[in-house]
């Protein structure tokens, strides 16, 4: 049955690529300039960044390092692509899953692959980007190249406008001087996701301000209650990747009370997967979603 | 030693103490804290000030705390080193903190345990499991160096046994890696009132224990044959000595992590300015732990200030070198 | 067991070991498959001859290398519970390792194996600086224990206050054979040169057990015999550590294992040693990868799991 979905996905691109009528292209990645010369069809992805930028423009991927766990992979980019096979963590991918599915482009993040760059290349051409250490910013940059070396910078350029449009008019619903903190909250750790963070990037691209620190050379960082405190901001996003989880703990002791989040009612769950290991166009969009839905609640 | 100058130590030590645990209660605050916030707090209380309620409701607790684990952790050590006679002798160093987090991981991690023990329960038998092993593995070779070095040896293989299957346990139940070793690092930092009031009946318990066990422990450094010639139950005090050990390491790793290194050096420290007497320097240990865990709690808020560093990791940086002095100095 | 049992048994388990690698992982071929892997035309070229080989020859070279390096340290310090790891060889890698990742994080991951050399043989260096040529082999190993308690204690601190590196550093720290291919296999070969010399020095090791005082009289000169020893037993283990990171446990039981089998002197447990290491490491990278595919789990986590039973039945039977 996969193998059949497989096979219509594939006619389905050919036809669609057919159509664009794609040859060379060559764009500068991580490790210097990379060029392939035929519109891949069957793509590995490593790092669920470059799962996000192939769904934009409505590529599937055959297979994905998503820890063994489907739900990983954020709920809209499952809709477009189908199914897929796991390759295992993206920590350490199974290099012969790989193999085994005969890519023709494998899509990898420096700051995690960069050891096996060079089996990777044996498998078949690797485009390397940054993926676990990026920002707002750089994801869309590097959605741009993925666009174009897939064959559709076109409507990867008319996918990255539309989502400008889309942060741009969600921003004007949100309120600009409000400081929006998130963070993920463990059984014994919360961890900030600070300015330099992925989700630090988005909350700002939405026109909302992310507490200054005065130490800004970590992305995440690990937060006391007392902490938390000399940070006090409006709107605290929690992701829970346990329950009970820390914060749940923190919230019988008096000095909760005393945060202005707390004393306004402006403390929020999310989906930790979406908000901490999902990045990307349409990643960005759900949490600016969650974030109108939390900011336009009665 | 004379008393009057073990009075004056005590004193002494007592005073820094308090200086200490003062300065803790407001010194590298992220939210500022004045020194007469601090008595203000304790004075007169005014539940609207944020400097107020963090020294009741964060400092107190993690002082009281923190200086309890202090001396709980020196007098296990210093129990073991009168139990085994050997200066290398530290629940650190025995294998007993990492059974104790191993006990821990298991109890909280495996679905088929999970809420079968309570989780301290379960860090005094995985200490104690431990402990056991390396006495077990420690004495049976008789080859290779003395006793000393033998049980360190055994310490060190249990130890890493026992870090590795905690890792193992960890690394499979939670995806990212730093839990495993927020797990394996000792801090204070969450240390609360409801921490403090699940601690510190054991822990005042076993201190207590300790100071009847000193008449025993100076037995005992006669040697054992002496010991029993003088009368002493040798079994009996042995196995009251190992059970004090494993209430106070046990209850400590369940309230603050695993905190190592403390329970090597104070008894040193202690010998070191009042002698040898069990019933003298034990509590002169009792004062010098409980001071030096509220001094490495407060460095772990200024090392990397904002942020915290945990007090764990920062007494490992000051024992290890003291170790490898203990070695250095001793012939084995 | 004798030796001359064991040596056929262990010869033909580590083949089988080797074919099962070979055959095995998140996705199993025939033999014939394998077969025709090995040919550049065949569509599992790159998993058998690329991905899966080199791993089996790593996991060999490491396993025999950890192994040996134990049974020289046990010999030399003349008690079963020592290993590699008391000579802080591998602490002293890992904190190399882990200051290269966290101070240069940007910096290619292509020169960790140096670094991790570097830092491992450096370790050795300050142990050797500590303790000098005269102090005895209990003291020293003792002395090595402390130093590793401070290398340890140094990764820690630097893991706890940059965060960020967490992830990259532990997971080296746990040893494992993912990734690793024939480029590291030709860095990790040169090393194993030290190994005829190892082995010509088991009848020497023999006299040590004797005694020292024996050991002199029957022509032996006990000090420089444990420095060459050890100064074996750390390269190997720096060389192998820089490559896969610290496996565990593996330069602890795979003597004590073969010594149960084929007894105490060194020249039969030596060669011995070295199969059993080469045969435990690749046991456990093959449950590694087949446990749960297509996750990969650590090699050094599995060595540890086969260890801690191992220690357990070791107790019982002390009884």
């Amino acid at each position: 049955m996969l193998i059949s979905t497989f096979k219509q996905l594939g006619l389905l691109l050919c036809s669609v690529l057919l159509a664009t009528n794609v040859h060379a292209v060559t764009v500068e990645d991580s490790k210097g300039s990379f060029s392939l010369d035929y519109a891949p069809q069957r793509i590995v992805v490593l790092e669920f960044s470059f799962a996000d930028a192939l769904a934009a423009v409505g590529v599937a991927p055959v297979g994905i390092a998503d820890d063994k766990d489907k739900n990983r992979v954020l709920p809209e980019v499952r809709d477009i692509i189908g199914d897929w096979q796991s390759v295992g963590t993206r920590s350490q991918p199974s290099l012969e899953v790989i193999a085994s599915l005969k890519p023709d482009l494998i899509i990898a993040d420096i700051s995690r692959h960069e050891a096996v760059y060079d089996d990777l290349k044996k498998i078949a051409p690797t485009l390397i980007l940054p993926s676990r250490r990026e920002t707002y910013s750089d994801n869309l940059k590097a959605a741009a190249i993925i666009g174009k070396i897939v064959g559709k910078e076109q409507a990867m350029q008319e996918r990255l406008a539309l989502h400008r449009d889309k942060m741009a008019n969600m921003a004007k619903q949100l309120p600009s001087q409000a400081t929006v903190q998130f963070g993920v909250a463990r059984a014994d750790a919360l961890f900030l996701h600070t300015a330099d963070s992925y989700a630090g990037g988005v909350i700002q691209a939405l026109g909302m301000q992310t507490p200054q620190s005065d130490r800004d050379d970590s992305a995440y960082r690990q937060t006391s209650l007392e902490q938390l405190l000399a940070i006090n901001p409006n709107y605290f996003i929690v992701g829970h990747y346990t329950q009970p989880s820390i914060v749940d703990k923190w919230q019988s002791e008096p000095l909760w009370q005393v945060l202005q989040a707390v004393q306004n009612k402006h403390i929020y769950s999310v989906n930790p997967n979406v908000w901490s290991r999902c990045r990307g166009i349409m990643a960005a969009e759900h949490m600016a979603k969650d974030l109108l839905t939390i900011f336009n609640k009665p | 030693m004379t008393r009057p100058f073990y009075g004056l130590t005590i004193v002494l030590a007592a005073i820094l103490l308090l200086l200490l645990g003062w300065w803790n209660l407001f010194a590298w605050s992220v939210i500022p804290i004045q020194a007469q916030d601090v008595w203000l707090s304790l004075t007169h209380f005014d539940s609207q000030s944020i400097s107020h309620r963090i020294v009741q409701d964060l400092r107190l607790p993690r002082l009281l705390t923190a200086m309890f684990v202090g001396a709980c952790l020196a007098t296990a050590g210093t129990i073991m080193q009168g139990l085994t006679r050997n200066p290398l002798a530290a629940p650190s160093v025995l294998g007993i903190n990492a059974g104790a987090a191993l006990g821990m991981a298991l109890v909280s991690t495996l679905p088929i345990l999970y809420g079968a023990l309570s989780t301290s329960l379960a860090a005094m038998i995985g200490g104690g499991v431990a402990w056991l092993l390396v006495m077990l593995l420690g004495n049976s070779w008789r080859i290779g160096g003395n006793e000393h070095g033998r049980l360190v040896l055994a310490g060190v293989a249990i130890s890493a046994l026992c870090a590795a299957l905690t890792k193992a346990v960890v690394i499979m139940e939670e995806d990212q890696a730093a839990g495993v070793l927020t797990w394996l690092t000792g801090s204070l930092a969450d240390a609360r009132w409801q921490t403090w009031q699940h601690y510190w009946p054991f822990a005042l318990a076993g201190l207590f224990g300790a100071l009847l066990l000193t008449p025993s422990l100076n037995l005992l450094q006669l040697g054992e044959e002496h010991a029993r010639n003088l009368g002493a139950n040798l079994l009996r005090s042995k196995l009251f000595g190992s059970f004090l050990v494993l209430l106070l390491v046990g209850t400590t790793i369940s309230a603050v992590g695993s905190i190592g290194f403390i329970g090597l050096i104070v008894p040193h420290m202690a010998r070191l300015l009042v002698g040898q007497d069990f019933r003298i320097f034990l509590p002169v240990a009792m004062l010098l732990g409980a001071t030096l865990v509220t001094l490495a709690d407060t460095l772990s808020r200024a090392i990397s200030y904002p942020m915290e560093t945990p007090a764990g990791a920062i007494l490992a940086l000051i024992g290890a070198p003291f170790f490898i002095y203990l070695v250095r100095k001793r012939t084995l | 067991m004798t030796a001359q049992r064991f040596f056929p048994i262990a010869v033909i388990t580590l083949l089988l070991l080797a074919l099962a690698n070979l055959m095995f992982g998140a996705v199993s071929l025939s033999v014939e498959e394998v077969w025709k892997g090995l040919y550049a035309s065949s569509e599992n070229h790159f998993t058998i001859y690329e991905y899966r080989l080199p791993r089996i020859f790593l996991a060999i070279l490491v396993g025999a290398g950890l192994a040996l390096s134990g049974a020289l340290v046990q010999g030399v310090i003349r008690n079963p519970l020592a290993s590699p790891d008391v000579l802080g060889v591998g602490h002293g890698a890992g904190l190399a390792a882990v200051c290269y990742m966290t101070f240069f994080s940007e910096a290619s991951t292509r020169w960790l194996p140096e670094v991790a050399l570097a830092g491992g043989i450096l370790a050795a260096l300050v142990l050797w600086y500590l303790c000098g040529a005269r102090s005895s082999a209990i003291k020293l190993a003792i002395t090595g224990v402390a130093l590793a308690a401070l290398w340890a204690s140094c990764i820690d601190f630097l893991m706890l206050t940059k965060p960020l590196e967490i992830n990259n550093a532990l997971l080296w720290l746990t040893g494992s054979l993912w990734g690793r291919g024939w480029a590291q296999l030709q860095a990790l070969l040169p090393w194993f040169v030290l190994i005829p010399l190892a082995l010509g020095l088991s009848k020497y090791l023999n006299l040590l057990d004797l005694g020292d005082d024996s050991a002199i009289s029957l022509g032996a000169r006990p000090q420089h015999l444990r420095l060459l020893a050890l100064a074996i037993a750390v390269a190997l283990t720096a060389a192998c550590v820089s490559i896969c990171g610290p496996i565990g446990f593996l330069g602890l039981v795979a003597p004590h294992l073969t010594r149960k089998l084929v007894g105490g002197r060194h020249q039969p447990l030596l060669p011995a040693t070295m199969l059993t290491g080469a045969c435990l490491l690749l046991a456990a990278d093959l449950a590694a990868r087949t446990l749960d595919p297509p996750i990969e789990l650590p090699a050094g986590i599995l060595t540890a799991i086969i260890g801690a039973p191992y220690f357990l039945w070791l107790l019982l039977r002390m009884k």
